[in-house]
């Protein structure tokens, strides 16, 4: 479902991201972890097509994103660090709007369905977002991922400020959508939820992905280790 | 798309208080400047009807007169308060309401409600075309200026990219969206205007085709803005920075380029002064025909030429008055020098107005006041053509009096009297203003101009969807 090939971002002489060859499949939770800077971002913004590649080449759903800009959103739902939703709009009203834009026409049932799935409380379904919390906003947006039946999703950080609770939620979400066959792709600082969530995991160092890992094979700690090893980091002693 | 985002941005702008307060504000401010001016209207309309008819009592109940002192006492030509100039009333208020009708003079209109005011009158008046013409495209930038930006600082940018969004169809919703209050408030007005003044009796000229017309040089106007106040919002980074550039396309539009353009076109094309042309006047009318001045050298001339044409000896055997057919020639050819001067002054004022369309480029203002005025026929062109009925009236009336005089006394008999009741065989003056149709062909620069402004802004406004 994503595919990059040598896919490499410039700019000037720094290379943010460089020939990330990447591979996830349907029903596959792909963590991309790494420090600030390690190019996660940048690897999610080429496959939305948001900047173009310096060289190599991204695909979701066998469409090369650069020559279908438009077509290849059609399989795909975003959720960034901070979701942003229309705070004066409820949430009933901002899932209309942006699976109106997205070409589906649900009524006001279908609507309230996808928001119960996506966990939100039924109270607040009619609420104006200007008074929830970043974790139900992300419930939205996942409500807006189903409502569009999407095939890819892609995540930036999402469960960066959420509290325990709410970051395990969201995971039981992914999980969710994972049996449903969508294929996800998670940049993420948060180790414990990568091991939790993800399937797969790949660490990132300065735009290069430098391992791969299969999530169900290594316990956190080893995870942990892998991490700093990558990092260059000293081990840690207390 | 377009209709989602509609419904979204509309529900977005009636929530918030900012927007409500400047619609309730706007409309207010329209209900007070349309019942000010209904009042003014009724009460100028009435006093324009009771001026006509006792001027026309007192012009037939003049007795037993010679025709010359007849013409010498004059009469007056009011003008009158179109329905139209109760949206817009235009130069009005400055033109001067009546003209003095006399012998061998043509008089300029006067009476003008400004002459009448006090230095209050500066700060300006509350009027339907003030909203019109300034508060409602403020009103649009109110609404509009972050229509674009927000998307930007609240960060749904994003999403509604990942939504494989079209971005002229999501701006085309915006945009519709933020016409569509001024659109119903402009309807709305024009449609009370229409009703107000269609049930007032004596409406005049008042047609429903001419109002339509007018509202939708306003509408043409608002889009024009609408277009601007998204191109900006879209250009632009922050909200702040868009409203400040849409207040200052504000500025120059309404404000700067109007004043611009009258301090060029007075520099370019000037009027003489008005001692200057009464002087170049009184130096043309002394080059011919005095029909007072017996002794006149044209004077002898024409008494030589009507002798010589009637085969008499003396002015006593002609068939008619000489003096009154001096009388007649010496009003011909004063009419001629003010119709060379007056024609001086038109030139002025048509080149003046050539400068005004060269700087519509500058700004969607002038081509709407200018269309609007003309429409409401509260423009210099009308009031010019006012004046020149007026003048036309005035030579009729002068002929008229003076053939009667020649016609029915003897030469050399001043003491000879007209009838009481002859002074009601003059046709009273009626003045029929341009049609609609005429209107429109003196203004089709200012219509390509508007139609220039809309394509233009509309195609700048598709092409920066292109960029956002």
């Amino acid at each position: 479902m994503i595919i990059t090939n040598n896919l490499t971002k410039m700019y000037g002489d720094f290379t943010a991201l460089d020939k990330l060859e990447l591979s996830v499949k349907k029903g596959d939770i792909y963590c991309l972890l790494g420090a600030n800077g390690a190019g996660k971002t940048t690897a999610i913004n080429l496959l939305l097509g948001f900047i173009a590649p310096s060289s190599g080449s991204a695909f979701i759903n066998q469409l090369n994103v650069q020559e279908n800009p438009l077509e290849t959103k059609r399989f795909l739902a975003y959720i960034p660090e901070n979701l942003m939703l229309y705070p004066s709009l409820s949430a009933v009203e901002n899932l209309d709007y942006f699976s109106g834009i997205g070409g589906k026409s649900l009524n006001k049932s279908q609507l309230e369905g996808f928001l119960e799935e996506a966990g939100l409380q039924s109270e607040a379904f009619h609420k104006r977002i200007e008074s929830f919390s970043k974790g139900m906003r992300q419930k939205v947006g996942i409500a807006i991922a189903l409502a569009k039946d999407a095939k890819v999703l892609l995540l930036d950080e999402p469960t960066s400020g959420l509290d325990p609770k709410a970051s395990n939620e969201f995971g039981l979400l992914l999980h969710k959508l994972r049996s449903k066959g969508v294929a996800t792709l998670m940049a993420t600082h948060d180790l414990f939820r990568a091991k939790e969530v993800g399937t797969h995991i790949g660490i990132m160092n300065n735009g290069v992905l430098k391992q791969e890992l299969v999530a169900s094979d290594i316990s956190l700690a080893a995870l942990e280790q892998a991490y700093l090893n990558t990092m260059n980091y000293k081990e840690a002693t207390l | 798309m377009i209709s989602k985002t509609f419904f979204k941005e509309t529900k977005e702008l009636l929530r918030e208080g900012r927007v409500r307060i400047s619609i309730v504000i706007v409309l207010l401010l329209l209900g007070i400047a349309v019942w000010i001016s209904a009042k003014q209207y009724e009460n100028t309309n009435d006093r324009y009807a009771a001026a006509k008819t006792t001027e026309r009592a007192v012009w037939d109940g003049q007795g037993a007169e010679n025709p010359h002192s007849a013409a010498h006492f004059g009469t007056y030509a009011f003008k009158p308060k179109y329905p139209l100039s109760l949206v817009d009333q235009g130069v009005d208020k400055y033109a001067g309401t009546s003209i003095f009708l006399e012998a061998h003079n043509r008089n300029d209109a006067q009476f003008s409600a400004a002459a009448d005011q006090t230095g209050l009158a500066r700060f300006g008046d509350l009027t339907p075309d003030f909203i019109l013409l300034f508060i409602i495209p403020l009103l649009i930038i109110l609404l509009g200026y972050n229509s674009l930006t927000k998307e930007r600082e609240m960060g749904t940018l994003a999403l509604l990219k990942s939504q494989g969004i079209s971005f002229w169809k999501m701006i085309l919703g915006k945009w519709t969206a933020l016409f569509m209050p001024i659109l119903i408030i402009t309807v709305v007005l024009f449609l009370i205007a229409g009703m107000v003044l269609s049930s007032l009796e004596d409406y005049g000229v008042f047609s429903w085709s001419a109002l339509l017309v007018m509202c939708l040089i306003y509408i043409v106007y608002y889009a024009v803005f609408t277009n601007l106040v998204l191109i900006i919002s879209a250009l632009t980074q922050k909200s702040g920075v868009s409203l400040v550039i849409s207040l200052s396309v504000w500025i120059i539009a309404c404000l700067a380029t109007p004043k611009m353009a009258t301090n060029i076109a007075n520099k370019q094309h000037p009027y003489p002064t008005a001692q200057e042309f009464a002087v170049d006047i009184a130096k043309d009318k002394e080059k011919g025909l005095d029909g007072h001045n017996h002794w006149s050298e044209e004077s002898k001339k024409l008494e030589q030429d009507v002798l010589a044409e009637y085969g008499v000896d003396s002015l006593s055997q002609l068939p008619f008055n000489f003096d009154g057919y001096r009388m007649q020639k010496g009003e011909e050819h004063a009419a001629e020098v003010y119709f060379k001067h007056y024609k001086l002054l038109k030139d002025q004022y048509e080149k003046q107005t050539n400068v005004y369309q060269s700087l519509a480029v500058l700004s969607p203002y002038l081509p709407t006041r200018f269309m609007s005025m003309a429409v409401a026929h509260t423009d210099y062109g009308a009031h010019w053509d006012f004046s020149d009925s007026a003048e036309n009236y005035r030579v009729a009336a002068q002929k008229f009096l003076n053939d009667h005089f020649a016609e029915n006394s003897s030469y050399g008999d001043w003491e000879w009297q007209a009838d009481a009741d002859f002074w009601q065989e003059l046709p009273p003056f009626e003045y029929e203003p341009r049609t609609l149709q005429s209107t429109l062909q003196t203004h089709q620069g200012n219509l390509g101009i508007m139609g220039g402004w809309l394509l233009l802004s509309f195609g700048g406004l598709f092409l920066t969807s292109k960029r956002f």
